[in-house]
Formats: C-alpha cells, sequence, structure tokens
C-alpha cells in the first residue's frame, strides 16, 4: 500500500481568512480608503499574500491601488557595492508620488531580520539620512492631513524566530493582536478608540507621573502636555497612549527588563539614572558600548522624548519587534530621544528609542499622588462610560 | 545554489544589451521567481555606475483588478508608472511568469480597455527608444510555468533558455556580434525588395514591404534575439495565412488562427481555441486588424516551440508578423492598442519570394543571396 507520508512543497498555499480581514481592516478603519484616493502598498516580497490581499481590498473600495514592491537583498547590495551617491540616490518620480498619494500602507515582512548585521554603519546611516528626506516630506502631508498611513507586518517564520516561536503560533499572536480572528475586527476597534480617547482625555489632567518596578522610581512631568491615543488608525496591531514629558523634569531611576533594539542591535539589561530631565548615569548588562554611543549621538539623545501605556493586552509577550513589544498590555515605554510635536513635546534628536519597562508583574503607576495603575491594570476604567471593550466583546 | 548562468546572464544585459553608464536610472522589471537574476543585474548595475529600481509584479494583482475593478480603476495610470515611462534611461524587463494561463477566465473586452488605457505609455517609451533616450529589453527567466509550457522539465528548460541566450558559450557577446553582423547583411538586402510572398500550408500570403527599414536585432532589445523586422505598408497585405504555433497573449492562449487579408486588414478571423478572444483583440481599433509587423526569425539555437512569443519568433525557420502597432525605426505607421506576434513555422514545405523570386525555402534563405 502506498504510504500516504506527502511531503509537503517549499511552500503551502493556503487561503488564511485572517488575511483578508487584516487588509480589509486596514483599507476600511485605519485609513478609511475612499474611491478615487490614491493608494500605494510597500512591501517585500515575503508579505506578497497580504500585499495582495490588501490590493484586492483596495479595489473593492474603489480606490486606485499599485504594489511598490521590493525584493530582499537588494538593500544589501546597494550597500555593499554602491557609491555614496548611488546610495543617496532618490529617482525624481518618488518626490512627485509623495505629492499625488492619499494612502500608503507599509508592510514589514523580512525573511532574515538580521540581514543587515554586517553592513557598514556609516554607509547605512547616509542611505537612511537621504531617505528620511522623502519620509519628512511625507510625515508633513501626514500632519496636514492630506495623506494617510498604516504600517502592519506579515507573519515569516523571521519573525516567528525572534519571538521564540514557531510560525503557526506566531501567525495566532499577530492576527490576534490585530483582532483579525473574529468576525468584525473594525468593531473591536472602534470600541478600542473609544476607551482609549477617555483614557487619554483623562491624563491630560495630570501634572506629575510616578512610575515604581523593581530598581525603578522615576517621576516626571506631563504637566500641559497632550496624551494621544493610538488606535489603529496608524499602526496594527495598536493600543497604546502617549505623550512626551516636560524636558527638564524627569528625575530618579529607571531599570528596563526587556531587551532594548535599536536597528536591529540589542541592548539587555538597562538602567538609567535622570536628573533635571536628561540622563546622567546608565548601564547595560550586554551592549553597554553601544547604549552610550547612542546616548552621545546628540543632546536630544538623553532626554524622554516620550512616554506611554501599553494597552493591547492579546499581546502578552515580548517578540523583539518594537510594532507590538511597545503596545504589550501592562508595559510602558519611555523613548529616549525626539518627541512629538503634536503632544506639545519640544526635544529634538536624530534618535528615538523606544524602550519597554514591564511593570505587569509589582508595577505601580501614581498620578499626582494618587495611585492609578497597579500590576499591569489600571485601577478603574476610563470616564465618561466606555469600560464597555471588554464586556461589549463578550456578548 | 547559485548558477553562474545568472552572472553571465546579467553582465550580457547590462553591458552588452543595454550598456548601462553612470548615472543611468535603470529600472528591472520582473515578477519574485526571478529573484536570482534580478539580484545579478542589481549588482551588475551598480558596478556599472547606475540607479537601479526595482518594479517587482504583485502576483494575482492584473486578475483582481480585471476581476473587481470599475472601467476608471482599469484604465487608472499609476503616478510611478508615468513617471518610469518618462525617465527611465534603461529598462530591462525579465518576464518570470507562475502561471502563463492566469488570465483566461477575465473579460477580454476588460482586458483591451486595461491595454488601450496603457497604449500611450507604449507608444512614448518606444518613441524615446526610436530617439535614443531610452535602451530597453525584454528577457525571460526560466520558471516552472514556462518549462510547462514548453513540456520540459524546469532543468531542461534552463538549457534551453540559456543556450538560446549563446549564454552556455564562454563569450555570448562575441556570438551575438557575429549573428548580428550577419542580419545586418540580410537586412540591407531585404531593403531592396518590394513585395514578399509566403506560401505554405493553408498560408498564400503577400506583403508590401517597399521604402520600409529592416531592423536586424542582435540581443539588445529582446534577449534572447534572432530576428529581422520591419512594419509593412498598411494596405498592400493580401491573402490568407495560417499560424501553426498557438499563440499566446495577455494570459491567453489561442489555437490555429487562420486569418484572410483584404488591403491590407484583416476580413476573416477564426481559431479552433480562443476565437472569442481573437475578435476581441481585433476590435480593439481600427489598427489591431492591420499588420504593424512583418519578420523572419533566425537564432538556430531556438528549435523547439515552447509556446512563448519572445522565444517562439527567433526560432530558425519561421516568419512572424504582429496585429497592431508597427515600431516607427521600420517605417511602419500602424496604430494600436494591441501588439500580438502570430508565428508561421516554414520549415516544412514552404516557400517565400521575394518581388517574384524565389530567396526561401523550407525553412531557410537560399546560400549566397546576401
Amino acid at each position: 500500500m502506498q504510504s500516504c507520508l506527502v511531503s509537503v512543497g517549499y511552500k503551502t498555499v493556503v487561503t488564511d481568512a485572517r488575511i483578508a480581514r487584516l487588509a480589509d481592516l486596514i483599507v476600511d478603519y485605519s485609513l478609511e480608503l475612499q474611491p478615487g484616493q490614491v493608494f500605494r502598498i510597500d512591501a517585500l516580497d515575503a508579505a506578497s499574500p497580504l500585499a495582495l490581499a490588501f490590493y484586492r481590498s483596495a479595489i473593492r473600495a474603489g480606490a486606485f491601488a499599485y504594489p511598490g514592491l521590493g525584493l530582499e537583498g537588494t538593500l544589501e547590495l546597494l550597500l555593499e557595492h554602491g557609491s555614496e551617491e548611488q546610495i543617496e540616490y532618490i529617482a525624481p518620480h518618488q518626490w512627485d508620488e509623495i505629492e499625488e498619494l492619499d494612502a500608503i500602507a507599509t508592510i514589514w515582512s523580512e525573511s532574515n531580520t538580521r540581514a543587515l548585521s554586517r553592513v557598514d554603519a556609516s554607509r547605512h546611516a547616509n542611505y537612511l539620512a537621504a531617505q528620511r528626506r522623502l519620509h519628512n516630506r511625507r510625515w508633513e502631508r501626514i500632519a496636514a492631513g492630506e495623506m494617510r498611513w498604516c504600517g502592519t507586518l506579515f507573519p515569516t517564520n523571521a519573525h516567528a524566530q525572534d519571538a521564540g516561536m514557531s510560525l503557526s503560533s506566531y501567525e495566532d499572536f499577530v492576527y490576534s493582536a490585530c483582532h483579525v480572528d473574529t468576525e468584525d475586527a473594525a468593531e473591536h476597534w472602534r470600541l478600542v478608540a473609544a476607551s482609549l480617547q477617555s483614557r487619554a482625555q483623562e491624563l491630560n489632567s495630570v501634572k506629575e507621573l510616578r512610575i515604581l518596578g523593581q530598581d525603578t522610581d522615576l517621576r516626571l512631568s506631563v504637566d500641559g502636555r497632550t496624551w494621544i491615543s493610538a488606535e489603529g488608525s496608524y499602526n496594527m496591531p495598536d493600543g497604546e497612549v502617549f505623550t512626551s514629558p516636560v524636558e527638564n523634569a524627569t528625575e530618579g531611576e529607571i531599570r528596563y527588563t526587556f531587551p532594548a533594539i535599536y536597528h536591529g542591535r540589542e541592548v539587555e539589561d538597562i538602567r538609567l539614572r535622570f536628573e533635571g530631565g536628561s540622563v546622567v548615569h546608565a548601564e547595560a548588562a550586554r551592549g553597554d558600548d553601544y547604549l552610550k554611543t547612542l546616548l552621545e549621538m546628540d543632546k536630544g539623545a538623553r532626554i524622554l522624548g516620550e512616554v506611554a501605556f501599553g494597552l493591547n493586552y492579546e499581546i502578552d509577550r515580548f517578540t523583539r519587534n518594537i510594532l507590538f513589544d511597545e503596545k504589550i498590555g501592562g508595559t510602558m515605554h519611555l523613548a529616549l530621544g525626539s518627541a512629538f510635536t503634536q503632544a506639545g513635546g519640544n526635544n529634538t534628536s536624530g534618535l528615538h528609542w523606544d524602550m519597554i519597562c514591564d511593570l505587569r508583574e509589582d508595577g505601580e503607576v501614581y498620578a499626582d499622588g494618587e495611585l492609578i495603575w497597579k500590576a499591569g491594570r489600571f485601577l478603574h476604567e476610563p470616564v465618561p462610560g466606555t469600560a464597555a471593550v471588554e464586556t461589549a466583546e463578550r456578548a | 545554489m547559485p548558477d553562474p548562468r545568472h552572472e553571465r546572464f546579467a553582465q550580457v544585459l547590462v553591458d552588452y544589451s543595454t550598456s548601462v553608464g553612470e548615472g543611468d536610472l535603470v529600472l528591472i522589471e520582473s515578477t519574485p521567481p526571478a529573484r536570482p537574476l534580478i539580484a545579478a543585474l542589481y549588482r551588475r548595475v551598480i558596478e556599472a555606475g547606475g540607479h537601479p529600481e526595482l518594479r517587482i509584479g504583485l502576483d494575482g494583482a492584473a486578475e483582481a483588478l480585471l476581476a473587481g475593478g470599475n472601467d476608471e480603476q482599469l484604465a487608472w495610470i499609476s503616478p510611478r508608472l508615468r513617471g518610469d515611462a518618462k525617465e527611465a534611461n534603461v529598462r530591462i524587463a525579465i518576464e518570470a511568469e507562475t502561471n502563463t494561463r492566469s488570465l483566461t477566465a477575465t473579460d477580454p473586452a476588460r482586458q483591451a480597455i486595461f491595454a488601450r488605457s496603457r497604449s500611450h505609455l507604449r507608444d512614448m517609451t518606444m518613441e524615446r527608444a526610436a530617439a535614443g533616450e531610452l535602451r530597453r529589453v525584454v528577457t525571460a527567466f526560466p520558471t516552472n510555468a514556462s518549462a510547462q509550457d514548453a513540456e520540459m522539465s524546469l532543468a531542461d528548460y534552463e538549457d534551453f533558455v540559456y543556450r538560446a541566450g549563446f549564454l552556455d558559450e564562454d563569450d555570448p557577446v562575441a556570438s551575438w556580434k557575429a549573428l548580428g553582423e550577419k542580419l545586418e547583411r540580410l537586412a540591407v538586402w531585404l531593403g531592396t525588395k518590394k513585395e514578399l510572398r509566403v506560401v505554405t500550408e493553408g498560408t498564400d500570403l503577400t506583403v508590401g514591404v517597399d521604402g520600409r527599414t529592416w531592423i536586424p536585432c542582435d540581443g539588445k532589445e529582446n534577449f534572447p534575439d534572432g530576428e529581422v523586422f520591419t512594419g509593412p505598408v498598411e494596405n498592400s497585405v493580401e491573402g490568407r495565412v495560417r499560424f501553426s504555433f498557438p499563440a499566446p497573449h495577455a494570459g491567453r492562449l489561442v489555437r490555429d488562427i487562420e486569418l484572410r487579408f483584404e488591403g491590407g486588414e484583416v476580413v476573416e478571423a477564426q481559431a479552433s481555441e480562443g476565437e472569442d478572444f481573437l475578435r476581441e483583440m481585433l476590435a480593439m481599433d481600427d489598427g489591431a486588424r492591420r499588420l504593424g509587423e512583418f519578420a523572419f526569425g533566425m537564432n538556430d539555437s531556438v528549435q523547439e516551440f515552447t509556446g512563448h512569443t519572445l522565444f517562439d519568433e527567433k526560432l530558425g525557420g519561421t516568419v512572424h508578423m504582429a496585429l497592431g502597432k508597427a515600431y516607427p525605426e521600420s517605417g511602419g505607421k500602424n496604430e494600436s492598442a494591441l501588439h500580438w506576434d502570430l508565428v508561421c513555422d516554414l520549415r516544412g514545405e514552404s516557400e517565400v519570394h521575394a518581388d517574384g523570386e524565389l530567396v526561401y525555402r523550407n525553412g531557410e534563405f537560399l546560400p549566397d543571396l546576401f
């Protein structure tokens, strides 16, 4: 009898309903794509299934869509073999495109998240600096309300490997964080948005936050700053509220339990001491030199540009990807470097380095002396009455 | 395992076919299955001082657009396509299909809308190429889908593809130059002729070529290559032709096409398979019923029909003619959104007469003509 052990090809092609739902969610909810809008889907080829789902969604929405597909491996070739001029080159049409686009979706998806580990750092920096001019123009148009953008991730083995998971478990993780494992993801995110907006509003009246945790006692001022709710418009998954702290007010110590990753390099067990808003002492168990180099980047690199609460409780573990890690329910993250002007922040820096502090075990946060957060949760639901997120979902 | 032929392939395309130089904006247009060749090209372009930009097609997008898009969406041109048509100095297009029949179920009328909306970009490309502002080459990377059409294993098909481009030789460029010289002489000689008559089974066709320019093709615009072509006099074509090879176009296949021409125009058309599609293409616009190209396939390293026009039309011992748009550099004037090459095998009992004189028999020009 023929054995029924069949070898599977290099790739199983199974239609995963969650891929189409993720595309629909971003097209309809995050970007609110309208008929006649010009929409580009930026991705590497590893993300082709999701890119195609985006394309289909956009056609259904009546938009004018086109893919901007890259191929993995070419950036390394450019950085390794290109002249300075080639590395910094931006084709003229790229400027025209930025002016014409109404929306961009970026899909992060790699088959090797460490492919750039050995490229020359200064050549890479030159490349990024050249690209930044294009990015800045994009963000100007986004800030002016002329354009929308949303970033998401398509799960691959490489990302799963970083997370220490199998691909199928990682897919479950990603899609449940985006809530596309349920039929009506958009409704979920609308409820999340309402809840986060109320939370942000409430936090707007707070003057000082004090964070207590293991080896952590940090005070920062958020007086007069605006809290912003991240509710799935710019990132999917999402789920945080953030602001930029007052630049010269941070005092005390913090210890980051999760590794902090910057451009693919990990720094472990960072401890920082702040005085008058600036880092005065820094050490790390691993990557101490790199930490100190980055702190020296410019004056603003020693000052906090962001403080945020991670509130997506579907994200319950550290996976070495900032898109997810900064939203882990029960964590806070504080970024060294550039601040958000829309939050009232003034700090400028070439750096924006999110470091995540796990407060799920024994963390406490006080707002103007009152305990508001314990063991990874706010003590009460935000007013006015949007207590309903979880309740509504169960119903 | 890297195939050393990819590097040689890239080298010939960048150095010989398109002569990439300092500061050229070079588009590499393909799909993910061609990754090894794309990577080799990307590197070679950098080494040559150019700026490589990738244009990677998304498998399934055309089908999704044709199935679900409204007319406006079908006809829409992205800012990137527009920019590319204006800005690129070099375009290297690599066909690398995962399914050569992916558009079989789409509505041919919608395909026609799609094609018409893009014809001005293609015209701009052709004009810029004719004016020397753009070098462009079309090539193919062997995939299982193409191997399947050719009824070969992938390994055999790879050998076929690389042999057709002389890439199995130590100095492919030398071979292309040698073939180029031969084709140049043929083109000059054909330029003295007024009328060609092709006779083979099911075919007796007269084509006027008076005053038109014959172009030798030596691996610079198609790769592999090996043909001489011209644009026939628009109202001169008379008679019948039967295309013995199946004709793929726009993700479909049409078999056993037979056409009858009067005064340069198709007045009768039939096919054993895909006849509706054939009629839809002929109805695309006025120029779609006229020939825009007539050519002799002259690459003797291509000896097998593979169902892929890029190769089939170069097959030594064939002629091909294209319905639709003429290449301006040949002196052809026909305008159309269509350009569909149809190949006719002359390796069996067949003859070609030039101005009444027998010049070609059973797939070969008679000796000592040029």
